[in-house]
């Protein structure tokens, strides 16, 4: 077996990690990484960018959200039943850490929100400017996987300060001596056993969205069936049960929601199409949300959860597409392709020839709630209803923005099953608000962090999409938090 | 000569190509469509670069490096080819990578990290595909395919397979199979070198064949990793069909000291893992260790490992599989090792457990003989002192590897009455050519391969009729399905699924009741839980019963060490038991494995040994010199279909008269023919990942 020592151990090199890694090792820290991946990035390497409260660039742009205005608004949307002084240290740090990756080379083209409310919610559920939306290299307009600047720039910030990575060589185990957390057994890509020592070791691991067997144990969804989240390949929960084989507490996991469509990638404009203000219903025919919300991803996901079945359908007429066609959508989105309408036909009828199953074509009401398994009369019931209220220009059910009040009438009528959807898991692992692993008494289990996803246990019930970047913001600043202390007791070690 | 890139000078070689000549030096050029074991085509464009006095960006891979040349990698030209060349990869890869298996692993996304480039400035274009998962090892997801051509330029030129090839599709080109044919119909080898230089997640392994527990060398040759000793099997069997018997055995050697032994017995795990039974049926590993062993002159005799006298002595206790493969690699390492077997002859449950008829006295002679030949002391018929003692006398160091020979009496009514045996005295007595009496009817209790060993023996004792109940279903049972099948050929009964309740008689066993049993499983504190047919209860009428419910280890209660789980020896990861200097491995520490796992277990038992005595525990031998493979192919057109050559087999009417040997060794031809059906998966472990730019 292969001995190796270093100051900090790192459990993975996505965002977290890299941010631990980067900290400690600014902090005189010899660190050593551990990745089973052949990258750095993990699943930031599919984001677009962090949040941050404060930096230079939102004091530039004139936006006044400060840290403790965050923190607040975050606190209140959470109800208070989240660590109020964890919540407090990543807002007020989020801005600097900002600057941190500016000054490390990293660029952002602005700061944004991922989601806008309608005006008629906007006291409810606006989103802030927070999201820091990494520049890609020689301009462009970003979109997914614009974040990869940001992670490249990181690696090489790290290992021009000397971080080792170890690539494609998982962590299997935390050794723990006496209580305290003493390093890791890892396993080479031919197969070759390390031993690594350190006096600290950050868990990083990002959550377990990959792990169906975890999804179904943690948070009682059923991934294919009741929940058809981004299973990003390598998320299996690593790091939990390290953790928790260690000693470490639990805290409750929830899954961050959202919603899409089974195999979207495959069906990706189907996707981005049917994602519209137009009639949406739940499997009894009924509508169940105003519809100009759906633009909100988290409450939408946590309504369709709500549903029968956990499935809701969102359903147009051949009018409303031609008007998408030539008009392009209501509701425009940030991540679909912009001409999405181009490529409309040609997607659905090869996803119609190939038998895709979520979605159903038909010439009648009736015949599309059988096609796609909807209470027949509830629907003809619905859209009877829906067609009034579009006809009188006001829904007296949910009062959706009269502008999309479009009836349904024309055939042929179109239908896409739309599914809970989660970007991952959240939480798990019990923590305080330096980021140091607690047992479930809270008694601080001496040497062990755990940070980002594995450990991100301050959104409560739902992604707190008001303050957006959260995911990744939270990511940054824990590894950031964890990397500082881990480094800081290497001095009390010294002198 | 020298050269420069972006004003540092490097070393390159005439003939090389810019591209090569600069990840030599460790400098990182962008690239995606080259690949370090296939032919540069210049197709990406990801590599390109300015050289001082030529006009334009040039493709690095496909331009011969010159003495004294400038070569600038990020000039506005070569930036400018390279970013649109990636701007317009992405815009026809799907945009979304969450869901593809290849995350984090994947060479585009690297590059894309790398570049930092928008996918934004195209119009995006959907090629989807539908993923073709049809075959077993192979999974097809080309929507995600780039056209960078390496998996064709690895089939065509590299493996000469000329399977995969660029298709003409209404969405464009891309690579695949042409007229739509299955891999097996187009006469793919499998030996997943497309799948290793795919740069992204197009071409992959079937994921259920990637185990998540297993390294990634592990599971792409899995036979190798499931066997415990790590035989080298691809290799071996490479050099059987290459006809070079000798070579093949000596890679076995390399391993095991038993190599005939183990193919006439083993419980051969290998195959259950052996990719080619996705497709049909497993290569027959075991065999084709058999026969390699079984043509071998001994060459390898001259290359063993043998270390000048350590000064230690070291005492080994039971002469199986265990001991005397421990003893073997302890004599190497220079340590003077006497074994103590308390039988008359050595060899453990391979002597006086497995039967004749499937492992004969000479072929155990012949590889003892040669183990003896490494300078070791068998004291036969030697009742062993104990472990404290034996430290007493002088040994150094002590291995315990009594086995398990005492066999289980299951408490029931009428388990002591004449005629009632238990598997170890049963099978032992008539290895000894002096069998327990055997009447017309026989029962064994008991279905593991063990029940079989009794219940096919006391056919060749003359039994008219053999029984054999057991509470484990046909699926459940632990025998494997070619015992089951030779069993019933040899006229065994079965009854699965059934308790037994007692055995009747008085005076002498007379027959056995049994009752169905509707359900049967362990619940979750690991008891056996079950559930009978009521009514189902029917009396046997036999002559003698045979328990083959289990064996255990005789003798450690006396042995003054530390035990588990009853009479078994107690061991930490190192094969230490709790006392000092003492060791032990095998069956009397695992309880009844197999023969194979007995020898892994006596190799860890010599490594650790040796390290106590203050060697440096490496018992590893280089039997052959290490050849690289061809990493040719060629084509084949039925290689899919290669059906599994099965070795033959007595006919049951002439095999249950007496105990010679049922199967006979593989001819040359039907060896070299069955190992032609190895779908080699280690070749592609010899290809060489490109570098990321990370690692540079």
């Amino acid at each position: 077996m292969k001995q190796m020592k270093a100051d900090v151990i790192v459990v993975a090199a996505g965002l977290s990690g890299l941010a631990a890694s980067i900290a400690a090792a600014e902090n005189g820290a010899q660190v050593l990484v551990f990745e089973k991946a052949s990258t750095t990035g993990g699943a930031a390497n599919m984001g677009m960018g962090p949040l941050g409260v404060g930096s230079r660039i939102q004091r530039e742009h004139m936006i006044s959200l400060t840290p403790g205005e965050a923190f607040r608004k975050h606190m209140y949307f959470t109800h208070y039943r989240v660590d109020a002084r964890m919540v407090r240290d990543y807002y007020f740090k989020s801005g600097d850490t900002i600057d941190w990756l500016m000054d490390m080379g990293v660029e952002f083209v602005g700061v944004q929100r991922a989601f806008s409310a309608p005006e008629d919610t906007r006291a409810y559920s606006d989103g802030e400017f927070t999201w820091h939306v990494c520049k890609p290299e020689g301009g462009g307009v970003p979109g997914p996987r614009a974040a990869t600047s940001m992670t490249k720039k990181m690696t090489e910030h790290a290992v021009e300060l000397g971080v080792e990575f170890l690539f494609e060589t998982p962590v299997s185990k935390i050794i723990m001596e006496e209580g305290k957390a003493v390093g890791v057994l890892a396993k080479g890509k031919d197969g070759e056993e390390i031993e690594a020592r350190a006096s600290s070791v950050i868990i990083a691991t990002g959550g377990f969205g990959d792990n169906p067997k975890m999804i179904q144990e943690e948070t009682g969804y059923e991934f294919g069936k009741t929940i058809f989240n981004f299973a990003i390949p390598g998320m299996k929960g690593d790091g939990l049960k390290m953790a928790w084989e260690a000693g470490a507490g639990k805290e409750p996991c929830t899954m961050e929601l959202m919603y899409q469509l089974p195999d979207n990638m495959n069906h990706f404009i189907l996707d981005g199409a049917f994602r519209q203000p137009c009639l949406w219903v739940n499997r009894n025919g009924e509508r169940f949300m105003p519809e100009d919300q759906i633009g909100n991803t988290t409450f939408t996901g946590n309504a369709i959860t709500a549903q029968p079945g956990s499935i809701a359908f969102s359903i147009f007429d051949s009018k409303l597409l031609r008007k998408y066609k030539k008009k392009g959508p209501d509701i425009v989105s940030h991540v679909h392709p912009h001409d999405l309408y181009d490529h409309f036909d040609e997607q659905w009828e090869r996803d119609l020839a190939d038998g895709y199953e979520p979605i159903a074509q038909a010439d009648t009401i009736e015949e599309l709630a059988q096609k796609a398994g909807i209470d027949v009369e509830g629907l003809k019931a619905q859209v009877e209803e829906y067609n009034e209220m579009c006809a009188s220009g006001f829904d007296e059910i949910f009062e959706k923005d009269r502008r999309y009040m479009q009836p349904i009438e024309k055939a042929p009528f179109y239908c896409c099953r739309q599914n809970v959807g989660a970007y991952g898991s959240l939480g798990g692992v019990k923590i305080n608000h330096k980021t140091q692993v607690l047992t479930q008494e809270a008694k601080v289990i001496p040497g062990l962090y755990c940070v980002g996803t594995d450990a991100c246990n301050i959104f409560g019930d739902s992604y707190p999409f008001i303050l957006s970047g959260n995911t990744m913001g939270f990511c940054l600043n824990s590894g950031r938090i964890a990397g500082e202390n881990a480094a800081a007791e290497l001095d009390d070690f010294e002198y | 000569m020298k050269i420069t890139i972006d004003g540092k000078e490097i070393e390159a070689r005439e003939g090389q190509n810019i591209l090569d000549a600069a990840l030599e030096a460790g400098v990182f050029i962008p690239h995606l469509c080259s690949h370090p074991d296939l032919e540069a085509k210049g197709g990406c464009r990801l590599c390109s670069v300015e050289i001082a006095g030529q006009q334009g960006a040039v493709p690095a891979c496909k331009t011969q490096v010159q003495e004294g040349m400038e070569v600038t990698v990020n000039g506005p030209e070569s930036s400018k080819v390279r970013k649109m060349a990636m701007e317009l990869i992405l815009a026809s890869h799907p945009a979304d990578c969450t869901g593809c298996p290849k995350y984090g692993k994947c060479e585009l996304q690297s590059m894309y990290q790398y570049m930092g480039v928008s996918p934004e400035g195209w119009r995006k274009k959907s090629r989807s595909v539908a993923n073709d998962d049809s075959n077993p090892l192979v999974s097809h997801l080309f929507t995600r395919c780039v056209r960078c051509g390496r998996c064709i330029r690895a089939c065509q030129e590299l493996r000469g397979v000329k399977v995969l090839d660029y298709i003409k599709t209404p969405a464009g080109i891309r690579a695949g199979i042409p007229e739509g044919r299955s891999l097996a119909d187009a006469g793919c080898r499998f030996c997943g070198a497309c799948i290793e230089v795919c740069p992204t997640g197009s071409i992959m392994d079937q994921v259920k064949i990637m185990k998540e527990e297993r390294s990634y060398a592990e599971n792409v040759v899995p036979c190798k990793s499931t066997c415990p000793a790590h035989i080298d099997i691809p290799r071996y069997i490479r050099y059987i069909k290459k006809g070079d018997f000798d070579k093949a055995a000596a890679v076995v050697r390399e391993k095991v000291p038993f190599p005939e032994t183990l193919g006439s017995i083993c419980t051969h795990a290998c195959e259950e893992e052996c990719k080619r039974g996705e497709l049909n049926a497993p290569v027959s590993i075991c065999r084709l260790k058999r026969f390699a062993a079984a043509n071998d002159s001994g060459a390898w005799k001259a290359r063993v490992r043998k270390e000048d006298a350590a000064g230690k002595k070291a005492a080994v206790i039971g002469a199986g599989p265990a001991g005397l493969t421990a003893a073997y690699y302890l004599a190497k390492k220079g340590h003077e090792v006497t074994v103590f077997e308390k039988n008359e002859k050595a060899g453990g449950q391979c002597r006086y457990g497995i039967p004749a008829y499937r492992l004969p006295d000479e072929l155990l002679d012949k590889e003892i003989n040669t183990m003896l030949e490494a300078g070791f002391t068998l004291k036969t018929g030697a009742a062993p002192a104990s472990p404290r003692e034996l430290l007493g006398q002088g040994y150094d160091t002590v291995l315990v590897s009594i086995g398990t020979h005492q066999g289980t009496r299951l408490p029931m009514e009428g388990n002591d009455l004449p005629g009632v045996y238990v598997n170890a005295d049963f099978l032992k007595h008539a290895r000894k050519g002096t069998p327990l009496p055997v009447g017309e009817k026989v029962m064994v209790l008991g279905g593991g391969n063990v029940a079989y060993d009794c219940a096919r023996t006391a056919v060749r004792l003359g039994a008219k009729e053999v029984h054999m109940a057991c509470l484990e279903s046909e699926e459940q049972m632990t025998s494997t399905p070619d015992e089951i099948e030779e069993g019933r050929q040899e006229g065994i009964i079965l009854h699965p699924a059934h308790s037994f309740l007692k055995i009747i008689g008085t005076g002498k066993a007379e027959g056995v009741e049994i009752q169905k049993i509707d359900k049967f499983y362990f619940d979750e504190n690991h008891k056996a839980v079950m559930e009978l047919v009521e009514g189902s209860n029917q009396v046997i009428a036999v002559d003698n019963v045979i328990f083959a419910v289990g064996q255990k280890p005789e003798g450690t209660e006396e042995m003054e060490l530390a035990l588990a789980h009853g009479p078994y020896i107690q061991v930490d990861e190192n094969l230490k038991t709790s006392m000092e200097g003492v060791f032990a491995a095998g069956d009397v520490v695992t309880g009844t494995k197999s023969v194979i796992a007995a020898i892994a277990a006596g190799r860890k038992a010599a490594q650790q040994m040796d390290v106590y005595l203050g060697g440096d525990g490496d018992i590893s031998e280089k039997l052959l010199d290490e050849e690289a493979p061809s990493p040719y192919l060629g084509q084949d057109q039925g290689f899919a279909g290669l059906t599994r050559v099965e070795p033959e087999v007595r006919d049951a009417s002439l095999r249950t008269k007496d105990f010679s040997l049922v199967e006979q060794p593989m001819t040359c031809q039907q060896a070299q023919c069955e190992a032609s059906r190895c779908l080699q998966c280690d070749l592609r472990l010899l290809l060489h990942r490109p570098k990321l730019w990370n690692e540079y």
